[in-house]
């Protein structure tokens, strides 16, 4: 099988967040739009913006800097939500920019180290180097998957619940 | 003979409430006896007993019936539920099941007189041990080879299993095993319980859940679940648990010899033997299957789940959108440039499109719709049989059966007219001896009119019976001590027959075959008001009662009450408002650290909206108080402004963010923003959980 994985070229949008170069495969990339009127919603989880109305559709949308426990930033007009869709699951990014759509061979990918640019390994798939420019590879299944602390607040209110 | 659409609507509300049975069985037998539970099983009972009673499936009814009784028994605090009783309950459950076969073309005799006795005897308290259900054997199962210290199935499990595997679930046998260094056991273990309670059933732990919970075992334990899943996925999200080493999940089969055979061989009594035979005709349908002669007869149509017509319904949204963009392109370019041959083109086809999308729209709608004639088409029968029964003459009269409703409001709302139009013949028309007496018609007048007004369907039953004496009801309600006499004497006429919607309230001296059981008119107003609906009462005394129930088109569409907070706005259903009111500071009182206001003498907790969202709320003297919950619970929520009422549609908040307390979903404006739709019941729920203790208390 390795011969066929490796041959196979994979688009990636490239879009940057806090001075490094991140990439999601393009198949997971709904749609990018500039950034727009979020309504935050109370008691969400801290990296939670809020929601957004894409065309009839209630989207939330999160802020990646916080995400990964980056340092906050402000938001600029390169600012973009990156709309991605992975399982049943639709959610915005918030990125510094969206810089384009790029063709790179997968076979380049190499494990990440335990920590780039602030950002935990467990987030990451890979990284890839095309021209000389190091390109972070998001692993999206983590990033949108509820972190551990979320996980125990769940349990804590089920058990909440459970109590009563 | 009925229809085929009239056999479809028996079966389906049939088969939810041998689920709803059979899952508070399995309840009982997990976690042992709670009187929602006992409630929700007899409440199910009660209903098949009924609508089996219509349809003249007088065994099914017969078996309901003292199912029934034997959980009014359990309800009063007669009978306790034990071990054995379940299996029993279990064997009337099967029967339950064969005789609901027989309703779509099995053509086995089931006979009920064995199950009956044995449901008989503890209804009549007479439970012996001797003559309870032969002890049957752990029955032997095979699952994918290992077999190495794996929890032993009793029968009841393996019928589960059986069961599922017969619904095209599958069932498997989990070990889940714990990292070495796993800090909290209990809390991994109760996750791995809530995913799989999410995709299937937990049936059985090794160890027991209790001990599970209290992180009483090794790093392994046992699990068998049934779900929809294959092996892989469940592996999945299990693994998907954080300290989680490995999940190993092997499908379990049940053959169905061993199953015949074990029970035959242990049937000594008469009882039991019976027993056998049902199971023996239950495995010889199974073996049968699609290619036997039993047949089910079935409707011609296709069920759709309802969340695709939703995804549709989006989908459409999105086009009609995207159709407006387009139009306004073709309008800019007809201004810019006159006439051009391209541009006349782009306007036809935007037109056009602009026609077809609008019947998408239409059609996806009624696709949702049925005509409420599905749920109105079972009463003649029924009006005549009970009136026959209690010596009544009755006509009844139905209007408006062509009014259409979303379906899953006609799935919800046959259950409550039921009831009334029971009540009605019941309680509401008097016998012909009885109206001769009084001058009125020998003939009672029994009506249902279904109808469109504005944005909501109503629903009309009406009798020209002896109507509700709000002093009669007075005396019952204080009596059962749904109310003090204090209270009672202060109420109005109208306030007092609302007493009739009180849980515990029933004004039937006896209990009768048809109503009366105090099963009434609480669970009509709960069924109701699920569906976003309400149900209103009119009676003269001596005149009749009518019945007003105001159903929402959809369930997708709701009337809100638009409030804003922080410069952000919020819905809340207008189902659950029962008004604004505004307050100044100094009528906030404080009763255990707990502000409260006084309205109208009833004291009600006060919440802060801003305060439970944490949003910085402006300092005001005078405070808009929106009053939310039903009657008897009340809550007073503090927002910044008011804005006014507005259709809104539902959407929730998407898989992302899941459940979010306090919020039930979110709308989306006539200007494009946002805004949330608070979850009225859960806040009522929360902040009026002390005042119900203390009327359980009560009652």
């Amino acid at each position: 099988m390795t011969e066929e994985v490796r041959s196979r070229e994979e688009q990636i949008v490239v879009f940057e967040l806090s001075g490094q170069i991140y990439g999601v495969g393009i198949a997971d990339v709904w749609e990018i739009i500039r950034m727009e009127k979020i309504t935050r919603v109370p008691k969400a989880p801290e990296f939670v913006e809020g929601i957004i109305n894409l065309r009839g559709r209630i989207v939330p949308i999160i802020d990646l800097r916080k995400r990964f426990h980056l340092p906050e930033g402000e938001q600029t007009k390169s600012s973009r939500i990156i709309i991605v869709q992975v399982g049943e699951m639709t959610v915005g990014m918030i990125v510094d920019a969206v810089h384009e759509v790029l063709s790179v061979s997968m076979d380049s990918m190499k494990p990440p180290p335990p920590v780039v640019g602030g950002v935990d390994a467990e987030f990451l798939r890979g990284i890839v180097l095309r021209d000389d420019r190091l390109i972070i590879m998001l692993n999206l299944d983590k990033v949108l998957q509820k972190d551990e602390q979320e996980q125990l607040r769940e349990t804590q209110d089920i058990l909440k619940r459970a109590a009563q | 003979m009925f229809s085929d659409a009239e056999i479809s609507v028996f079966l389906d509300e049939l088969d939810e409430k041998i689920e709803v049975i059979s899952d508070g069985f399995l309840q009982l037998e997990r976690a042992g006896e709670s009187p929602e539970v006992v409630q929700e099983i007899f409440r199910a009972a009660h209903t098949i007993k009924g609508s089996s009673a219509i349809m003249g499936y007088d065994k099914m009814s017969a078996l309901t019936h003292e199912m029934e009784n034997l959980f009014d028994r359990i309800r009063q605090g007669e009978l306790r539920v034990t071990s054995e009783m379940i299996d029993v309950l279990f064997e009337a459950l099967d029967t339950l099941k064969l005789l609901r076969d027989k309703v779509v073309g099995g053509d086995a005799d089931v006979d009920i007189d064995p199950i009956m006795a044995k449901l008989g005897k503890y209804f009549r308290g007479e439970s012996d041990q001797e003559s309870g259900p032969a002890e049957s054997q752990p029955l032997s199962v095979s699952s994918g080879g290992e077999s190495e210290n794996e929890p032993e199935l009793t029968d009841a499990e393996i019928e589960i299993i059986r069961e599922a595997l017969l619904r095209g679930l599958n069932a498997y046998r989990i070990r889940v095993i714990l990292d070495p260094d796993c800090q909290m056991k209990n809390v991994r273990a109760f996750m791995v319980f809530d995913r799989l309670e999410g995709m299937g059933e937990v049936i059985k732990s090794e160890p027991p859940a209790e001990q599970l919970e209290e992180g009483e075992f090794d790093r392994e334990f046992d699990l068998v679940a049934v779900s929809e899943k294959t092996a892989d996925e469940l592996r999945q999200k299990i693994l998907g648990i954080a300290e989680i080493e490995d999940a190993r999940v092997t499908p379990v089969r049940v053959s169905d010899d061993e199953f015949t055979s074990t029970t035959s061989s242990n049937a000594e009594e008469e009882a039991s033997l019976a027993a056998s035979k049902t199971a023996n005709a239950a495995a010889d349908k199974k073996a049968d299957g699609p290619s036997g002669m039993a047949t089910p007869k079935t409707v011609r149509t296709v069920r759709i789940s309802v969340d695709k017509l939703d995804n549709l319904m989006n989908l459409v949204g999105e086009l009609v959108i995207e159709r407006t963009r387009l139009d306004r392109f073709a309008e800019l370019m007809e201004s810019g440039q006159k006439s051009d041959e391209l541009v006349d083109t782009i306007s036809e086809i935007s037109n056009h499109l602009g026609q077809v999308t609008g019947n998408l729209q239409d059609e996806i709608m009624k696709a949702r719709m049925l005509p409420i004639n599905q749920v109105f088409s079972r009463f003649p029968r029924m009006v005549r049989d009970i009136a026959h029964k209690l010596g009544k003459e009755i006509n009844l009269v139905i209007e408006g059966r062509e009014t259409e409703l979303d379906r899953n409001i006609i799935e919800i709302i046959g259950e409550p007219l039921l009831h009334l139009v029971r009540n009605a013949i019941d309680h509401g028309i008097e016998t012909a001896e009885e109206r001769r007496q009084l001058g009125k018609p020998v003939t009672g007048m029994l009506k249902l009119k279904a109808y469109h007004e504005e944005n909501h369907i109503v629903i009309i039953v009406e009798d020209d019976g002896r109507g509700i004496d709000p002093a009669k009801v007075k005396q019952a309600a204080i009596q059962k001590g749904v109310v003090d006499a204090e209270s009672a004497e202060r109420m109005s006429d109208k306030d007092a027959i609302d007493l009739i919607f009180r849980p515990g309230f029933s004004t039937a001296a006896e209990v009768s075959d048809l109503s009366g059981r105090g099963v009434g008119m609480d669970v009509v107003r709960n069924q109701i008001e699920q569906i976003n609906g309400t149900v209103d009462v009119k009676s003269s005394p001596g005149k009749g009662t009518q019945f007003i129930i105001k159903l929402p088109l959809t369930l997708a569409i709701i009337r809100a009450l638009m409030v804003s907070l922080a410069n952000k706005i919020y819905a809340f259903p207008l189902a659950n408002v029962q008004e604004t009111i505004q307050i100044t500071c100094n009528e906030i009182q404080l009763v255990k650290d707990r502000e409260v206001i006084v309205v109208r003498g009833s004291v009600l907790p006060l919440v802060r909206l801003a305060e439970l969202f944490g949003e910085r709320s402006e300092a005001k003297d005078k405070l808009s108080v929106v009053i939310i919950g039903t009657a008897e619970n009340m809550v007073g929520v503090v927002v910044d402004y008011l804005i006014g009422e507005q259709e809104i549609v539902i959407k929730s908040l998407g898989k992302y963010l899941g459940r979010i307390p306090g919020l039930s979903g979110a709308t989306i404006l006539g200007d494009g923003n946002v805004a949330l739709i608070v979850d009225v019941q859960a806040l009522v729920q929360e902040f009026t959980r002390k005042e119900d203790k203390v009327s359980a208390c009560a009652s």
